[in-house]
């Protein structure tokens, strides 16, 4: 007989990948599901829904460990450490499998995994788990708010931390509590060549249910398709999948008929591909980006796009480039960050993501803006944006940049939707924030360059 | 060490049925050991000896937790019952979906030929009853619930970015 697939042990190793090692999850899961794709349906959900769950409850999931293990979690060997995890999301978060069956596995896979030894100490901690799952004692909303949201949220603390010094606790719960939604995906709609109504028709057509979004009469929510890349609108570059903060980067920097225009970290291209349609065809969008591979695909993207006034270009954002110089009527700063106002939608960069490599990031932030002003002309514009939330890598940037750089920011207020406007982006910036705001978290400002 | 050619299905070695081992013969032994080896290098979890051309009540079985060698095997017990994919090392690159006992209780010699019995469950259950039927002549591609399927990877359409 051929070895079968042992679903629990899969789901352990990609869970060793991702938490002992580098790997992102979407990554590791992707490959494993397709390595399995043979697998039923029924089992590769099992697999997903294990994997993602366990990953988005680890410090909830450790926390409840650690109430039933003498040896604190980080002193257990990985393996253990890892098989505990997803059996305690099995427990506690998926019903219909029987406690038993949980702890069996879980001991069965540690015996055959080499830790004969382990078994009892891994039926032990299990059982009591299942056993008294529900009497577990939380941290309390008031009197270890800090505690309470890290155990609650699987948020960890330095992040909150953070976040509890900018807004209120409501406010960060809220943010908390987005991240767990899920969030439909929304698509801009490339009005060129085809009505709005036409798009919409033909999606509607194959079964999608499309959904206006409150910020831009352009960008409409879609769900109830199978297979998105399948639909004739985006085989056709209809529309683009992109999130509305996003969109709102080439709002506010309001291109003019025939601007020159350079993306400085442009990959995917999303956004220069929402400037070089602002544009009608005129003007030009130069795309840059410093990986060959990302390069070559955003080319792809825009000649499927059938884009013309747009190249994608090799070059690094960090070193200056002497013939851009007092070049552009806009810069676009999209700088690579800590990303944590996209956690919704990869759950694993809150554990990845600490204090040293958000230090390191904002030098980088800081290399970019100080090489990429050079491009702007006196009187143009350099839009400055990240998918971040908190002020280090955003408020702190802008200031940084105003103390070093003949620049001023200017109101967006014009460019917004009403619902956006307020006391800061009168003032030239705007930070988003999910759960509060219909879009992901994310960080956008106009600065615009003083003629001499 | 030494690997054994594995007999795919349409041989018509694979629907005969197989004889009882009377002695422990130097030849035999050297077939057990040999099987072990194919076994593994063919990363199977059990191989009955007409899978490598001998018609003799042998098998072997390794499902992670250590080798188990069976001569002359029958099943005394069964109870339970368990859906679930099964593949075997004669027909390569399928599988299919087969509803075995849960729990079984063999009696059989190991291959000092002293009298042994295995209980196992699920995939030791499973994987008993699959070689086990071997040494009867029976493939459990006659025993599939629905169609068998590929389990060898498709080359899928590479995904465009969003």
């Amino acid at each position: 007989m051929t070895g079968t697939v042992n679903l629990r042990e899969v789901i352990l190793g990609i869970l060793m990948e991702v938490t002992e090692g580098e790997a992102y999850s979407h990554i590791v899961l992707r490959d494993t599901l397709e390595k399995y794709q043979y697998l039923p349906k029924r089992d590769r959900a099992f697999v997903s829904r294990v994997t993602e769950g366990t990953l988005e409850n680890l410090i909830q999931i450790d926390y409840i460990i650690e109430c039933f293990s003498k040896v604190p979690i980080h002193n257990m060997k990985p393996l253990i450490r890892n098989l505990l995890r997803m059996s305690i999301y099995q427990l506690k978060y998926m019903d219909a499998i029987p406690d038993s069956a949980v702890v069996n596995e879980a001991v069965r896979l540690a015996q055959k995994r080499g830790f004969y030894n382990l078994k009892g100490f891994v039926n032990g901690v299990l059982r009591a788990a299942a056993r008294e799952m529900d009497e577990i004692v939380y941290p309390s909303r008031t009197e270890d708010p800090v505690e309470y949201l890290s155990v609650s949220y699987s948020m960890p603390q330095w992040i909150l931390r953070k976040w509890l010094d900018q807004f209120s606790f409501e406010e960060v719960e809220r943010i908390c509590e987005s991240f767990r939604q899920e969030s439909p995906v929304t698509v801009r709609l490339r009005t060129d060549r085809v009505s709005r109504e036409e798009i919409i028709a033909s999606m509607k057509e194959e079964g999608c249910v499309v959904t206006q979004h409150p910020y831009l009469d352009y960008a409409v929510r879609i769900s109830g398709y199978n297979y998105l890349q399948a639909l004739t609108a985006f085989r056709q570059g209809w529309i683009y999948v992109q999130d509305v903060s996003s969109m709102l980067v080439a709002e506010i920097a309001a291109p003019n008929w025939g601007d020159y225009i350079i993306d400085v970290c442009a990959a995917p291209g999303g956004k220069s591909t929402h400037l070089a349609d602002k544009l009608k065809g005129s003007g030009y969008v130069e795309a840059r980006d410093k990986s060959e591979d990302k390069v070559e695909r955003m080319q792809e993207n825009i000649d499927r796009l059938g884009i013309i006034n747009m190249v994608a270009a090799l070059r690094d954002a960090a070193a200056f480039d002497q013939e851009s110089f007092h070049k552009a009527d806009i810069v676009l700063c999209d700088v690579p960050c800590s990303g944590l106002g996209v956690i919704g939608k990869k759950q694993d960069i809150r554990y990845r993501m600490n204090a040293t490599r958000q230090e390191e990031l904002i030098r980088i932030q800081r290399r970019i803006l100080s090489v990429s002003q050079n491009y702007v002309k006196p009187g143009g514009v350099l839009i400055y944006s990240t998918c971040t939330i908190g002020m280090d890598e955003n408020q702190m940037n802008l200031k940084y940049f105003l103390d070093n750089f003949p620049f001023h920011l200017e109101s967006i207020d014009r460019y917004l939707p009403e619902q956006l406007r307020c006391r800061t982006s009168a003032g030239g910036y705007l930070q988003l924030l999910p759960g509060i705001h219909e879009t992901d978290g994310f960080f956008l400002a106009r600065l615009k360059r003083n003629h001499e | 060490m030494a690997l054994r050619k594995i007999r795919e299905q349409g041989d018509e070695i694979l629907t005969k049925k197989c004889r009882e081992v009377k002695e422990m013969t130097p030849r035999l032994r050297e077939l057990v050991a040999d099987m072990l080896d194919t076994m593994y290098e063919a990363e199977g979890v059990g191989l009955a000896a007409p899978q490598v051309g001998v018609l003799k009540r042998i098998v072997v079985i390794d499902i992670g937790e250590g080798p188990i060698v069976l001569v002359n095997p029958r099943i005394t017990h069964q109870d339970g019952e368990q859906e679930g994919n099964e593949g075997c090392l004669s027909v390569p690159g399928k599988a299919g979906v087969v509803v075995r006992p849960n729990h079984v209780i063999v009696e059989a010699f190991n291959e000092e030929m002293k009298p042994v019995t295995v209980e196992g469950e699920e995939l030791l259950a499973r994987a008993l009853c699959h070689e086990l039927d071997h040494l009867e002549g029976v493939m459990y591609t006659s025993k599939v619930k629905g169609d068998l399927f590929d389990t060898r990877i498709e080359e899928e359409e590479s995904e465009e970015e969003a």
